[in-house]
């Protein structure tokens, strides 16, 4: 008697112990099925597109027929020249970025951007350079070349942190 | 005789067991079932909402090189990413022709730089900084775009850019 109730308190041990297992395992699939992805704070089209559109700006210096764009500008300040009120290129190229970066991408501790980073370079030599908030592990970035006018080969690089 | 009679005890007391074993494991595999199938179909209701999220994603980078939006050669060479004010400004007002026409709930185009947050009419503009073309209060997905027009300064008709944002927004119920 006392042998056949130990069998059957074994049996049943075991039954629980397939039961537990299945349950482990179902948790863990689930748990993979469950995990979705989140979309990134930032895409790298909204970089791409940032510098693409910001090349358009129509900026407050002026040549002898139009306003020039940033775009134009780069090339101006590269060539050293100035604009139709004196100004140096380069400095209104510098205080414009300037300003549009900071409206554009707002950093802080509370903030999902961290920090950014954009640099023109015209052949070796560089034009501008911003850097703003903590370079993290995480960024998304756009690369734009523009095409020699004349002058030297223009690269510019942006990057957002986050 | 007592000794068969013992043995078909058994038997009847194994197949009992036996059965009673095959009972439990198909009702604990049911109600695994019945959990999973409960799990999927929720699901289905994010997976709706994650299409619309792509498909809005999609739009917004894309916008502002569609006809009703783009600057064309109106500004000189062909731009990318450059959304015509006026014609914004044109479609505001006769949006009832593209209705649903994107498949998304609103469109609204934001300047950044120079900042402006006053909403554009037909009186204000073009000293207004926001032009809701659809309105909606859902889930906005955003891009960056040049937003130009043509300005008459000193006399002069000139090209004039600045950096704005094209919201699309989804999700609205």
């Amino acid at each position: 008697m006392h042998k056949k109730n130990k069998r059957a308190q074994e049996e049943i041990v075991g039954f629980a112990m397939i039961i537990i297992i299945v349950a482990i395992i179902l948790l863990f699939m689930l748990s993979f099925y469950l995990k979705s992805e989140k979309k990134d704070i930032i895409e790298s089209y909204e970089a791409n597109s940032f510098v693409q559109a910001f090349l358009h700006y129509t900026t407050e210096c002026r040549d002898y027929s139009e306003y020039l764009s940033i775009r134009n500008l780069i090339f101006e300040c590269d060539k050293g020249e100035s604009c139709l009120d004196g100004e140096e290129a380069c400095e209104i190229l510098d205080s414009t970025l300037e300003n549009i970066l900071m409206k554009s991408w707002p950093t802080g501790e509370n903030r999902p951007i961290k920090g950014y980073e954009l640099q023109i370079i015209a052949d070796q030599t560089e034009l501008i350079s911003f850097t703003k908030g903590n370079i993290t592990g995480n960024y998304k970035g756009a690369q734009q070349k523009l095409p020699p006018k004349g002058g030297s080969n223009i690269n510019i690089s942006f990057r957002v942190y986050y | 005789m007592v000794k068969i009679m013992e043995i078909n005890k058994k038997a009847q007391m194994k197949i009992q067991q036996t059965a009673f074993m095959l009972i439990a494991v198909t009702l604990f595999f049911v109600l695994v079932g019945l959990f999973l199938i409960t799990i999927i179909f929720s699901s289905t209701k994010e997976s709706s909402e994650l299409l619309r999220e792509e498909s809005a994603l999609l739009l917004v980078s894309k916008l502002a090189n569609s006809p009703e939006f783009s600057c064309g050669e109106a500004f000189g060479t062909i731009k990318i990413n450059c959304i015509d004010s006026d014609k914004a400004m044109a479609l505001k007002y006769n949006i009832n022709t593209y209705s649903n026409f994107w498949g998304i709930d609103g469109i609204k185009i934001r300047k950044i730089y120079p900042k402006n947050s006053e909403a554009c009419t037909s009186e204000n503009y073009p000293n207004c900084g926001e032009i809701t073309i659809l309105s909606s209060e859902g889930t906005g997905v955003s891009n960056f775009v040049a937003l130009c027009k043509k300005e008459n300064i000193e006399g002069q008709i000139s090209d004039k850019c600045e950096l704005a944002k094209v919201i699309v927004y989804y999700g609205e119920n």
